[in-house]
């Protein structure tokens, strides 16, 4: 793997073999890398930045296994960590599988929506996928993706209800999901339903999808009235699992 | 309509399978009007949470802002709720089990939510 941008990543004040690993791999000097790497994880086995070099070094050495196993340690110890992510993007994006590559973008996009090389990789990855009118691009960051996050108090954490709605319509909205979503959870309890896995609320123009996301926040999409009500929980769906992960992230 | 016609309404919804129970539900003061088969459910339960359903629903509709709401499914672990508006304020309501025929219910209430009037 080339990407050089991976070598401003290694985090202030991180042990030593970070910085020599990276060097070594950059120079090519693939084992002696890998060697520097295991030897710094025996010592750190949960430093993430650590993982993502090592998943780094087994990209550049061909072994997609071994990477993907690395950047998935590295996830472990650190939920949404960047380069594990753009590296697991990476690998998706090399075996063709465009959506998985996306899937991991999106994720590493909420939690980084200004980097300009996670935005640019995305549109990449979207320029070759086949067009799916039903798998629509998660943005939770952006308020006019009718795509919004809030936590259990009922603040909003990130998105908005769509392009008209002002950002105090969010927020409004937001409150008020997080009470829908008590009384759909009580409602469930008493009625013998289980936990909730989605609420749908269908009205003359819009039709909205409440889903849990854990720990106690809640994700509503809100889509036109003609969208059908399938693709509108496919989407919801999809939303949740990014949602969760940025969640993890923040944690 | 009479009570009778109602509860032949409901009848019509609970041979569905998988379907515990359907009743209909009057949403501004929370109460049943008619109710088949809710033998494991207390209807009164049902009408009382179906309209805080609704009510908070309605909620979130006007903060986004949209028109009100008509249907609201709660699909659980362990089964599925489906109210949809008949003539305002009443609700037709189905109960049903999980791996019951959620898209045939949803379609059968929406044709019989048209002949409650």
């Amino acid at each position: 793997m080339s990407d050089s941008s991976h070598a401003s990543l290694t985090p202030a004040g991180a042990p030593s073999f970070l910085d020599l690993g990276e060097r070594l791999r950059q120079h090519g000097q693939l084992d002696a890398a890998a060697t520097v790497t295991m030897n710094g994880l025996r010592q750190w086995p949960t430093l993430a930045a650590g993982h993502d070099l090592r998943g780094r070094i087994e990209a550049d050495r061909g072994d997609d296994h071994a990477a993907a196993e690395a950047w998935g340690a590295a996830l472990a110890c650190e939920p949404g960590h960047l380069g594990a992510l753009k590296g697991l993007a990476f690998l998706a994006f090399r075996g063709h599988d465009f959506a998985a590559a996306e899937r991991h973008l999106e994720v590493a996009v909420a939690r980084a929506p200004h980097d300009a090389t996670l935005l640019g990789a995305l549109d990449r990855v979207r320029s070759r996928r086949p067009a799916a009118p039903a798998d629509e691009p998660i943005r939770l960051d952006d308020p006019t993706s009718g795509l919004l996050l809030g936590d259990a108090d009922g603040m909003r954490l990130s998105g908005g209800v769509g392009p008209e709605a002002s950002a105090e319509a969010a927020d409004a909205a937001a409150a008020e999901t997080a009470g829908l979503l008590r009384e759909a959870t009580r409602s469930a309890r008493l009625l013998g339903l289980g936990g909730v896995k989605h609420l749908v609320v269908e009205c003359a123009d819009a039709r909205l999808a409440v889903l849990p996301v854990a720990p106690g926040a809640a994700l509503l999409a809100v889509r036109s009235g003609s969208t059908p009500v399938g693709r509108l929980l496919a989407t919801a769906q999809r939303a949740a699992g990014v949602a969760t992960q940025w969640l993890a992230g923040l944690q | 309509m009479s009570l009778e016609r109602w509860e032949r309404l409901l009848g019509e919804v609970i041979v569905i399978p998988g379907v515990r129970g359907a009743a209909l539900v009057a949403v501004d003061d929370g109460l049943v009007v008619a109710e088949a088969a809710l033998d494991q459910l207390d209807g009164a339960d049902v009408a009382a949470l179906v309209a805080a359903l609704v009510s908070r629903a309605a909620r979130v509709a006007r903060s986004i802002p949209t028109e009100p709401p008509r249907l609201i499914h709660l699909a659980g672990e362990g089964g599925t709720l489906l109210a949809i508006e008949a003539s305002a304020p009443l609700w037709l309501v189905a109960v049903a089990e999980p791996g019951a025929e959620v898209g045939r219910l949803r379609v059968l209430l929406g044709d019989l939510a048209g002949a409650v009037g």
